[in-house]
C-alpha cells in the first residue's frame, strides 16, 4: 500500500497553517513550477493525466470537465464550491482549517490552466473559523505576490474572493451556488444550459471541489503519473474520509481510494463503539443508500465498488450505524434536514420532503399506520429524477433505502407504535 | 427548420424553441403550469415532464431545446406516472375549496387534476394552513393555500412590469409569495397576474364572488383609457343564464375586463385602468333627452335638435367623444360638411394616475385622438369666432368657456354639475356599438357591441345623417 499523502503530510502545529510553514513545505513550488515552465494547456493536460475525479460527490473527472469550458469566451470564471453541507462530511473545512494555501495554490493553478482572472470560493455560512484562515492566508498570498496582479512576477493576474453563504444546503448544489454568488436566492438552474456554458454572470465557469482543487498543487509538482498510480483503478489518489457516528476514533482520515471499507471502520477508525457489532454504514454522507453490515464485505473505497452495492461515495462522509439503532429515528433525523434544506423551487422536493418527514414523525410518535411504507416507497419514486436539482434523490434515497433494508423495523414501530429499539442506545 | 417527432408525430419546429413549444404549436397538449409564453422558464413545477429518446430521465419539456431527429413521448405510462405524482405533491396541502373560490371554471389546478391526476389524494396527514385572503394590495387578495409556487407573478413583476414588488419567501414547504415589505402591490399592471395564475392563489378583489365564472362570456373589445387602444374582453353575463326576477339589472353589468391578446398591440397585457374599464363605464349613464331641462323622448330631441340647426347662423361642432372611426366618418359626410369643426382633449390623466411608461400607458387618454386628427386637424376652439351654435360631442366640456351659443350636447355620461345645455341627446358608449378605434401608432382595433343600447340612447353615428336638411 502507497502511503503517498496528499494533505496529511505535515504535523498541525500552531502554525503549520501560516505562509511561511507551507512553503517550508515547498508551498507554491507547483505555482511557481507551472508559471515558470508551463503552458497552461500543459497543466490541464497533468490534470487529465492525474485521472482526478471530482470530490464533491458527483466524481467527474476534473479535466473533462475542464475541457467543456469554451476557451475563446472573454471571461471564464472559478468557483470553488465550499459549501459544504453534507451530513456525516467534513473534509473542506479541515483543509480550510490547516492548509488553506493549498487550496488558493490550487485555485490559482486552475485560473491559470482555464485563464480565469476572477475566481470565486464560496464558504458555508457556517464556517467561522474556515472563514477566517482563508482570509488570513488570501491576505498573507496577496502580500506576498501569490494573488493579485502579475503573479510571481509572470504575466498570469487572478484575483481570489471569498464568499460566505447565508447557511443553506442546497447552495452546495453547483448551480444554485452560482445564483446565491450572483446575490441571489439560492435556487438551482434548470440545465440546460450547463455551467461551463453559462455559469457565472452567464459567462462559462467551472466550479470544482475543495478538496479537488487542492489536490492539483500535488499533481502539478510530482506530475499526473505519479498521481494516477496511486489508489485504485479509474480512482486515481487518495482521498479524505470522514468518519463519524459509533466509532471509537471518529475523524478525518486520508487513504488512497480502492482501500477496504471495513478496514477503515474496524482498524483505522478502531471499530464500533462499546463493543456492540455493526449494524449499517451510509457510505458517502447523509444522502447515500444506507448498507447493511453485511452488504459491505468486500467493498473498497472506490467509485465503482461502492455503486456496485448499491450505493454511492459521494464525499466520502461515512456514518457508522451501530447495532441496536433505531433506524426509523434515524431516518427521522434525514427527513427532518432535507424538508428543512428543500430550496422550494421544484414542486416534487418542495413538497415530498416535507410529505415524507411528516410520515416519518408520525410513525416515530407511535402513529403510523398501515400503507405508510407504500406512500413513502411512492413518494421518492414520485421525486427522483423529477426534480430540478439532486436534493430531491438527495432526500429520496436515504428513505427508499432505509425502508427498503430495514422493513421489518419499520413495519414494527407502524404495528406496535413503538421502536423495536427502545430507550437510549448505550455504546 | 428543425424536424423532431412528438408522439409520432412529426413536428417542425424553429431553431432555439421548445419541445413545449413546438408541441402546443401542433396541437400536442403537455400541461404545464409555470411556463408561460411570455415569461422566462422556471422549470419549477414539473408537469410538463417528457420521455426523451436516449435519456436515462424524464425531461421537462419547457426547457427542452429541439433537435433534429429527437423522439418525444408525452403519453407513456412513467410520463402519466410522473404527472400523477406531481398532481398529488401540488394538491398535498391545497385546500381544495373550490366551491367558494372565484377560480373554479378557468382554473387550470382544476383542469389538469381532473385530466391529469388520475386518483385521490393518497395523503394521510393534516394540511398545513397558510394565509387566506391576505391583501397584497386594494385591488389584489393572496390566497398562499391555493398557491402552487409556480412563480409566474413574480416573473412578471420581474421581467415585464418591472416593479420587482412580488417574491417567494423562506424555503421549502415554507415557502410563499410575498409582496414587498411595507407598501402594497401597487403596480400600475398589478392585475394581470390574476389572470397569470394558474389557481385561485391570486383574485381581484372587484371581481371576488360577484359571478361564478361560467355563468358569463367575455365580448372582444377595446379599453377606451387611453391612446394604446388594448383588446379587452368585456365579461357579460351569458343569455343561458339571464336572471329572470330580481336584479335584471345584473343581465346589463359588466363584470370584469380582462386582456384580450392582442401581439400586435397589447400582447396578454393590460394595464390597471384597463382591467377597471367596466368601472369606469359604469359612471351615471346619460338615458333622458333633455330640451331646456324638460324630459323628452329622443323623437322629440331629434327635431329639437334640427329646429336648432335651421336656426343656427353660424353652427360649429367640437368633437372628441370616444368616438369610433365609423362614427367620425358618419360625422364628416353628414353633419361635417356643414359646420365649423373644432377638436379637444376630454381626458387627462388624473391624479395618482401613471401619465406615462414604456411600456403600455400613454399619455394621450383619448382613444379616438389619432383619427379625430387625420379627419380634422388639431384645431382648437375660437370664441372668437361668434358661433351662436355648439354641438358639444363628447364630456367634460365647460359650458361657460364657449360664449353665448346655443348648446347641444351629444353625451354618454351625465354630465358634471349644472344641465346648463338647451339640448342634451345621450348617445351609446362603446359597450353598446360596434365599430373600430385607431390607436396612436394607426393600428386599427375592433371592438364589438356588449350590451344593446336603452331606448332613449341614440348612436351618435345614426345622428349625423338624420340632422342635415
Amino acid at each position: 500500500m502507497s502511503e503517498a499523502r496528499v494533505f496529511f503530510n505535515f504535523a498541525v502545529t500552531a502554525d503549520s497553517h501560516r505562509l511561511p510553514a507551507y512553503r517550508d513545505r515547498r508551498g507554491y513550488g507547483a505555482l511557481e513550477k507551472a508559471l515558470r515552465e508551463m503552458a497552461p494547456a500543459a497543466v490541464e493536460a497533468e490534470v487529465k493525466a492525474s485521472g482526478l475525479r471530482g470530490r464533491g460527490g458527483a466524481g467527474f473527472p476534473t479535466g473533462m470537465k475542464w475541457s467543456f469550458v469554451d476557451r475563446k469566451s472573454p471571461v471564464v470564471y472559478l468557483c470553488c464550491n465550499a459549501d459544504e453541507g453534507e451530513p456525516g462530511t467534513f473534509k473542506d473545512r479541515w483543509i480550510f482549517e490547516n492548509a488553506s494555501h493549498q487550496l488558493i495554490e490550487g485555485v490559482l493553478l486552475a485560473s491559470y490552466a482555464l485563464g480565469v482572472r476572477h475566481a470565486f470560493i464560496y464558504l458555508r455560512g457556517e464556517f467561522d473559523l474556515p472563514y477566517r484562515r482563508l482570509c488570513e492566508a488570501l491576505a498573507e498570498a496577496r502580500g506576498a505576490g501569490l494573488v493579485g496582479e502579475r503573479i510571481l512576477g509572470s504575466s498570469f493576474s487572478c484575483d481570489i474572493i471569498a464568499h460566505r453563504g447565508a447557511g443553506a444546503y442546497v447552495c452546495g448544489e453547483e448551480s444554485s451556488l452560482l445564483t446565491s454568488l450572483e446575490g441571489f436566492k439560492g435556487y438551482p438552474r434548470n440545465k440546460p444550459p450547463f455551467p461551463a456554458v453559462k455559469g457565472l454572470y452567464q459567462a462559462p465557469t467551472v466550479i470544482n471541489n475543495v478538496e479537488t482543487l487542492a489536490t492539483i498543487p500535488w499533481i502539478i509538482a510530482r506530475g499526473g503519473t505519479a498521481y494516477a498510480s496511486i489508489g485504485a483503478e479509474k480512482n486515481s489518489g487518495t482521498r479524505l474520509f470522514g468518519i463519524s457516528g459509533h466509532v471509537n476514533k471518529p475523524g478525518l482520515y486520508e487513504r488512497p481510494t480502492g482501500y477496504p471499507l471495513k478496514r477503515i471502520i474496524f482498524d483505522d477508525a478502531g471499530g464500533v463503539r462499546g463493543g456492540k457489532g455493526l449494524k449499517a454504514v451510509i457510505p458517502g454522507g447523509s444522502s447515500t443508500p444506507v448498507l447493511t453490515a453485511a452488504e459491505i464485505d468486500g467493498i473498497t473505497l472506490d467509485a465503482e465498488s461502492v455503486q456496485a452495492a448499491g450505493s454511492m461515495l459521494g464525499s466520502g462522509g461515512i456514518i457508522v450505524v451501530a447495532e441496536g439503532t433505531c433506524m426509523v429515528r434515524l431516518l427521522r433525523v434525514l427527513t427532518r434536514f432535507y424538508a428543512h434544506e428543500s430550496c422550494g423551487q421544484c414542486t416534487p422536493c418542495r413538497e415530498g420532503s416535507a410529505w415524507m418527514d411528516e410520515i416519518v414523525g408520525r410513525i416515530c410518535a407511535g402513529k403510523g399506520e398501515e400503507g405508510d411504507l407504500e406512500r413513502l416507497e411512492g413518494i421518492t419514486r414520485g421525486i427522483m429524477g423529477n426534480t430540478v436539482c439532486a436534493l430531491g434523490d438527495a432526500a429520496s434515497m436515504p428513505v427508499a433505502s432505509f425502508i427498503q433494508k430495514f422493513r421489518d423495523e419499520f413495519a414494527y414501530f407502524i404495528k406496535y407504535g413503538r421502536s423495536m429499539h427502545a430507550g437510549r442506545l448505550e455504546v | 427548420m428543425i424536424e423532431l417527432k412528438i408522439d409520432n408525430q412529426t413536428v417542425e419546429a424553429n431553431e432555439g424553441e421548445t419541445v413545449l413549444q413546438a408541441a402546443l404549436r401542433s396541437g400536442i397538449e403537455i400541461p404545464h403550469f409555470c411556463y408561460h409564453p411570455c415569461l422566462s422558464v422556471a422549470g419549477n413545477c414539473r408537469i410538463c415532464l417528457v420521455k426523451v429518446d436516449g435519456r436515462p430521465k424524464l425531461v421537462p419539456s419547457c426547457n427542452l431545446p429541439v433537435a433534429p431527429g429527437m423522439t418525444v413521448e408525452t403519453d407513456t405510462e412513467d410520463v402519466r406516472a410522473a404527472r400523477r405524482a406531481v398532481m398529488q405533491f401540488i394538491t398535498l396541502n391545497h385546500p381544495g375549496d373550490c366551491g367558494i373560490c372565484d377560480k373554479a371554471g378557468e382554473c387550470r389546478l382544476q383542469d389538469y387534476h381532473v385530466r391529469y391526476g388520475e386518483e385521490e389524494s393518497h395523503s394521510r396527514e393534516p394540511k398545513h394552513h397558510r394565509p387566506k385572503f391576505s391583501d397584497l394590495s386594494p385591488r389584489i387578495v393572496l390566497d398562499n393555500e391555493r398557491c402552487l409556487l409556480c412563480s409566474r407573478c413574480v416573473r412578471f413583476t420581474r421581467e415585464v412590469s418591472g416593479s420587482h414588488q412580488l417574491g417567494i419567501v423562506e424555503r421549502g414547504s415554507h415557502a410563499r409569495v410575498e409582496r414587498l415589505e411595507g407598501r402594497p402591490f401597487d403596480d400600475p399592471y398589478s392585475d394581470n397576474v390574476i389572470g397569470l395564475c394558474p389557481t385561485g392563489a391570486l383574485l381581484s378583489r372587484d371581481f371576488l364572488y360577484k359571478s361564478r365564472v361560467w355563468y358569463l362570456e367575455p365580448v372582444r373589445s377595446v379599453c377606451t383609457g387611453c391612446a394604446r387602444c388594448c383588446s379587452v374582453n368585456v365579461w357579460r353575463r351569458q343569455r343561458e343564464w339571464h336572471v329572470r326576477a330580481l336584479g335584471a339589472e345584473l343581465n346589463r353589468a359588466a363584470y370584469r375586463v380582462t386582456p384580450f391578446e392582442n401581439p400586435a398591440i397589447n400582447g396578454p397585457w393590460l394595464c390597471n385602468k384597463g382591467f377597471d374599464l367596466h368601472r369606469r363605464m359604469a359612471r351615471k349613464r346619460a338615458l333622458t333627452p333633455l330640451i331646456g331641462g324638460r324630459e323628452a323622448t329622443a323623437e322629440e330631441a331629434v327635431q329639437e335638435a334640427k329646429r336648432l340647426f335651421a336656426a343656427a347662423g353660424n353652427p360649429a361642432v367640437l368633437a372628441f367623444a370616444p368616438a369610433s372611426n365609423e362614427e367620425l366618418a358618419a360625422f364628416r359626410d353628414g353633419l361635417g360638411r356643414r359646420v365649423q369643426v373644432y377638436t379637444r382633449e376630454d381626458y387627462h390623466t388624473e391624479p395618482g394616475e401613471v401619465a406615462e411608461d414604456d411600456f403600455l400607458i400613454r399619455g394621450d387618454k383619448n382613444p379616438a385622438s389619432y383619427s379625430i386628427r387625420a379627419l380634422f386637424g388639431n384645431r382648437p376652439y375660437a370664441p372668437a369666432a361668434r358661433h351662436d351654435l355648439v354641438v358639444i360631442w363628447g364630456e367634460r366640456v365647460d359650458y361657460h368657456a364657449l360664449g353665448g351659443a346655443k348648446l347641444i350636447h351629444l353625451a354618454s355620461f351625465e354630465p358634471a354639475g349644472e344641465t346648463a345645455a338647451d339640448l342634451l341627446i345621450p348617445v351609446s358608449t362603446t359597450f353598446e356599438r360596434s365599430g373600430t378605434f385607431t390607436n396612436f401608432e394607426g393600428k386599427v382595433n375592433r371592438f364589438e357591441k356588449v350590451f344593446d343600447k336603452p331606448a332613449q340612447v341614440l348612436h351618435a353615428g345614426d345622428l349625423f345623417g338624420r340632422l342635415v336638411p
